[in-house]
Parts: C-alpha cells; sequence; structure tokens
C-alpha cells in the first residue's frame, strides 16, 4: 500500500530518529511512504501565533502537492504536524473571511483555492485502521514480553476531538494497542493526556520542563520502566531533554522515551541503535536484554 | 420508559473526614441528566450530599464537576450514556480549586483571574454623552462572538495544566474574555489590554485543553493564539514575550527563507548561545549529536511560499 507521507521539519532534523524508525517498519509493513513533494514547514503551533491566513495557507499547499501526487490521505508520525493540518483544514472550511484572505494567498502562489480532498492522518492511525493490529502482530519477531511501557498520548494528537475524530480526548487507547501488539505491557498513567510542556520551550522553559516532569513522574509511579509516544515535539522535549529535567528537579532517575515505531521496531528485531536511539534508552535496554 | 439501575459513586469530601467513596444505587431512564441523579440522591438517600446546580440546561455554569474523569457539566451530562460497562458512574468535585464540600469547590481564584482582565466594554467618551453610537460590523461581530458565550462554569481553569504550575498565567477563560474586548472595534483600551494579557498569552501551552471542555465553546486556546496575532502591537517587555518573540520571529524567518525550520538554528537564536551550547552538551552525550547536522533540502519553489506569507490585510 502506497502512502503520502509527511515527515516534519523536526523528524528530518534533531528527532531523526523518529523518521529512521518510522521508515524501518513501513518497509516491513508493504507501506511504500511516498515523500510530499516539495513539502514545507507546517508552522504548527507557531505560524497560527503570528498570523492564522499565513498558517492556514501552508498547511494547505502541503494537502494540495498530496492531491497533485494522486492520494487523498496523508500521515505523518508527527501529533503537532497532524493537529495544524488538520486545524488548518477545518477553519479553511467553516471561517469564510479566514478562506477569502487564503485563497488570495494561493492565488499569489498560483494554486488553486482548496477543495478538502485529502485527508491528514496521523502515521499509527495508518497503522491500526489500514495495517490493523493483527498484521503488525504477526511481524514481531522478538516479543517484548515482560517491559512495562507507560502509553503517552500527548495533546496534538487528540484535541479538539471534533477535529481530530480518531478516538476519545479522555479515554484514548490507539498507543496501548500498538504497545500491547508489540508483546510488552502497556500502563495507562494518570497524565498520559496532559500536555509535555513543549510549545512554552520557547517562552516559558521552567514552567515547560515541569510539565514534561510531570508526565514522566507520572508515569513512573504508575509502574513504566519506559515511555512510548507519538509525537516528533515530544520525542525533543522527553528523550534528550530529560539531562535538563534532572538537573532543574535534581532528579537521580531517567524514564526512557521511545517514539512508538521505534518500540514496535525493537520488536520486529531491529537494533536499538538501528533505530537511532539516544544512549540512555540504548543502555536501559541492554540492561533489559535487549540490543 | 425503560429504566436502568445505575450505581454512583461519589468522592465526598469534608474538612473533618477528609476525602472518601460512597456509592448509591438508584433507577435512571435515557432522558436523567446528572443532576437529576445528584437531585434524587440528596432527595432520597443522603440529605449530606453537597453539589451545585440550577438552570439544568447549561446557562448558569453551576454543576461542574469530574463525571469519569471528565471535566463536565453534570446537566449536560445524561446518566445512561455516562455509565460503564458495570453501569457505574464516578462523580468528583473539579481538580485546582480548593475543595469546599461534597462536590463543591471554592472558584475565587477563577473570578479573581476574570476580574484582572477588566471584562467590560471601555466605550468612548462620546458614546457615553449621547453623542455617538456605538457601531460594529457584522464581520468583526462574528470575530468576538464565540469569545463572549463564557457562562464562568471554571471547567477550562480546572483542566488547565499551565495554571496549576504557573500563578501568573491568567487561565483560558480569563484570556478568552479579554481577547473579546480587543477585538472589540467599539472598545477603547486596546493598548492596556494587550499590556494586560500578552504576557500571559505565551505561558499558555496550546494543548487545546480548554476548547475540549469547554460546554459552551468558546475555544479559549483560539482566543489566546489570536492575542498572540497582536505582538507587533504590544510595546512592552517581559522575559516570556522577550524570548517569544525571538522565537517566534526566528521560525517566521526560516519558514520565509527556507519554507522548513531547524531546530538547531531556532534553539541558538532562542536561547542564546549559552543555553544552547548545554543543549549540544546534553545531546552529545545522548549520541544524537549528529542529528543536529541533518540537511534537509529547502523547499524548491520558495516563490509560492514567499508569496503566499505577503502581507494581505
Amino acid at each position: 500500500m502506497k502512502v503520502a507521507y509527511y515527515p516534519g521539519c523536526a523528524s528530518h532534523g534533531i528527532a531523526k530518529d523518529v523518521d529512521i524508525a518510522t521508515q524501518l517498519i513501513a518497509k516491513d509493513l508493504d507501506l511504500e511512504l511516498m515523500e510530499v513533494d516539495d513539502w514545507n514547514c507546517c508552522g504548527g503551533g507557531f505560524m497560527d501565533d503570528k498570523n492564522e491566513a499565513v498558517h492556514a495557507s501552508l498547511n494547505l499547499r502541503n494537502l494540495e502537492k498530496v492531491e497533485k501526487m494522486g492520494y487523498d490521505k496523508m500521515a505523518t508520525p508527527c501529533s503537532v504536524c497532524l493537529n495544524s493540518h488538520k486545524v488548518a483544514a477545518d477553519k479553511y472550511e467553516n471561517d469564510p473571511v479566514l478562506k477569502e484572505d487564503v485563497d488570495q494567498r494561493l492565488k499569489d502562489a498560483n494554486m488553486e483555492e482548496y477543495d478538502n480532498g485529502v485527508e491528514s492522518e496521523h502515521f499509527i492511525w495508518v497503522l491500526i485502521r489500514d495495517v490493523g493490529i493483527e498484521n503488525i502482530r504477526k511481524h514481531v519477531k522478538r516479543p517484548l514480553t515482560g517491559i512495562k511501557i507507560g502509553t503517552y498520548y500527548g495533546c496534538q494528537l487528540l484535541r479538539p476531538s471534533n477535529v481530530m475524530g480518531f478516538e476519545s480526548a479522555f479515554n484514548p487507547h490507539s498507543v496501548m494497542d500498538l504497545v500491547a501488539a508489540t508483546g510488552a505491557t502497556p500502563v495507562a498513567f494518570p497524565m498520559k493526556t496532559a500536555c509535555c510542556g513543549f510549545p512554552l520551550m520557547g517562552s516559558n522553559p521552567p514552567v515547560a520542563l515541569k510539565m514534561a516532569n510531570n508526565i514522566l513522574s507520572s508515569a513512573r509511579n504508575e509502574g513504566s520502566e519506559m515511555l512510548v509516544h507519538p509525537c516528533s515535539l515530544c520525542h525533543l522535549q522527553l528523550d534528550v531533554t530529560q539531562d535538563k529535567i534532572q538537573r532543574q528537579f535534581k532528579q537521580d532517575w531517567r524514564l526512557p522515551a521511545l517514539y512508538i515505531t521505534q518500540l514496535i521496531g525493537l520488536s520486529f528485531g531491529y537494533t536499538p541503535k538501528q533505530l537511532g536511539m539516544s544512549k540512555g534508552s540504548i543502555e536501559y535496554l541492554r540492561s533489559r536484554g535487549i540490543s | 420508559m425503560e429504566e436502568k439501575e445505575i450505581t454512583v459513586n461519589i468522592k465526598k469530601y469534608n474538612d473533618k473526614d477528609g476525602a472518601f467513596w460512597k456509592s448509591y444505587k438508584l433507577k435512571a431512564d435515557k432522558y436523567t441528566q446528572m443532576t437529576e441523579v445528584l437531585r434524587r440522591i440528596k432527595s432520597e438517600q443522603d440529605p449530606s450530599l453537597a453539589y451545585r446546580a440550577s438552570c439544568h440546561m447549561a446557562v448558569c455554569g453551576s454543576c461542574s464537576m469530574k463525571i469519569n474523569g471528565i471535566p463536565s457539566l453534570a446537566c449536560r451530562t445524561i446518566a445512561l450514556q455516562a455509565v460503564d460497562e458495570k453501569n457505574e458512574i464516578n462523580v468528583e468535585s473539579m481538580d485546582y480549586y480548593p475543595g469546599v464540600r461534597d462536590l463543591i469547590t471554592d472558584i475565587d481564584v477563577f473570578y479573581d483571574k476574570m476580574y484582572k482582565v477588566m471584562p467590560r466594554l471601555i466605550a468612548d467618551e462620546s458614546v457615553l454623552m449621547g453623542e455617538n453610537e456605538q457601531r460594529m460590523t457584522p464581520e468583526n461581530q462574528t470575530e468576538v462572538w464565540k469569545f463572549q458565550e463564557c457562562i464562568y462554569c471554571g471547567l477550562c481553569v480546572s483542566a488547565c495544566p499551565s495554571v496549576k504550575e504557573d500563578e501568573q498565567f491568567l487561565g483560558p477563560a480569563a484570556h478568552a474574555k479579554g481577547f473579546r474586548f480587543i477585538d472589540d472595534v467599539r472598545d477603547t483600551k486596546k493598548s492596556e489590554r494587550l499590556d494586560l494579557l500578552m504576557d500571559s498569552a505565551y505561558r499558555c501551552t496550546s494543548c487545546y485543553m480548554c476548547y475540549e471542555v469547554c460546554p459552551q465553546d468558546v475555544q479559549p486556546v483560539i482566543a489566546i493564539k489570536k492575542t498572540k496575532n497582536y505582538l507587533d502591537q504590544y510595546k512592552g517587555n517581559t522575559p516570556i514575550t522577550i524570548m517569544a518573540r525571538k522565537h517566534d520571529d526566528t521560525v517566521e524567518n526560516l519558514i520565509e527563507t527556507t519554507g522548513k525550520i531547524k531546530e538547531s538554528t531556532l534553539f541558538l537564536k532562542t536561547f542564546g548561545f549559552g543555553e544552547a551550547m548545554r543543549d549540544a552538551i546534553d545531546m552529545l552525550k545522548s549520541g544524537k549529536f549528529k542529528y543536529a547536522f541533518e540537511k534537509d533540502s529547502n523547499v524548491k519553489n520558495m516563490n509560492e511560499i514567499k508569496n503566499m506569507m505577503g502581507e494581505k490585510k
């Protein structure tokens, strides 16, 4: 099966391991990821703070490219990119004043009016809906039995639920289902749908780090050994940034945080190194007999 | 009408005994609201049960609580739709606010935040003297309409992760109210309002929790984002807005010049050299420093991007 693929800036930059792992498991699952032609940054979370019409136009440009490629669905591994495209398309459809401004911008860029013909989806929605949990389970060569994984969703994947639409904003289970497919034990925790604080890193870092620490502590308190999340930007906040968190809160523990496709990749038999993981995660997995 | 027996587990609270759960059984039909469930429990089983409710039609904003962990208005929640597979419902008071008794919380802090944003129209003197009319266009009215629909139920503030960690954040409801006047052409205090709201706006983490729980579809997070649209008109400088300006300008500039964001550049320009170096050391230790040099191709057709980003309004 072929799917239009929007990697997003982070997964082609310092969250490269998100892209590495996603590409690896997609290959195994016969998913051909067709990168969106000449895609641009969606400006998720920041460009709409500056100018809503510019933000919507940037996102619709990507969706128009997908349409030109002949697809009606665009998958992305990043919750913020997903939210950005979905919210932009929704505003374009429902806000006539904004639409007028956006249409002019698209026209100036020699583009057509957007006809809402492309659905943005998270890569994990494609895994669940198109590939199927059973099919994923068939590819598991190394069941991760006995490892307790905190299942984190964050904010942008779920909310606003009337726009995102895949699952309940308060009782989601997509990440849990995928973790269970790898043989690991999914652990639900109270803060599984709270924000990791990443958007505040650009204006109020102390509070941003506190929020990240709340997530990690909540998962750890419920017995998680590791954390799995579905977002390139959560990955920046919860993986390497843990060093900062440790310093700020004088903490002597770490909770290795993996992107969901990294965990699936482990169960498919790839090594932590092949999946681009950070040293902390590699070392922890080694202590659990996985290398 | 077909009725079903349900079990309602209520987290009760008082100063003497602290918090404890108590269960009640009663029958409900497909129209029974949770406010009616609570009324029946109080009048038929437990007169000591304390809760607030008044209009039963999502107008007064009194019956805010957590139902099955979800911040909700009890009157808008139908009991048989809320039960789980065992026909049980869990009811607790809202998060964040101090408990008074059972489901009643003290939401003074909500009103304090509301009061801080001057939640009233300050019209021009000539209008007050009867010399001029108050006028606004239908487009302008549409823009502010949504943000004035708040019923002061307090759910958004109770669910907001930033409010809990940051006392200086005014919270979703107050921001929606404040923005409603920023964008109202009849108001005369725009610059004062920007002074009140801009620093706080950048304390919002844009997690859409307020949007999700609001029973009136006020979408406070959108009001906060729209407030940030006015950053160029804001004359003040706080540590938060200085950093936000650097960050957002760098994001815009990177997209304008390359069509994409490069985080390593963004970190350097936002945090400055010292902090960015500390990040670099953390990345080195984690074995991920190599990703800072990942070089993605720029957008090829940059004219499209530039033309889309040009000033239109």
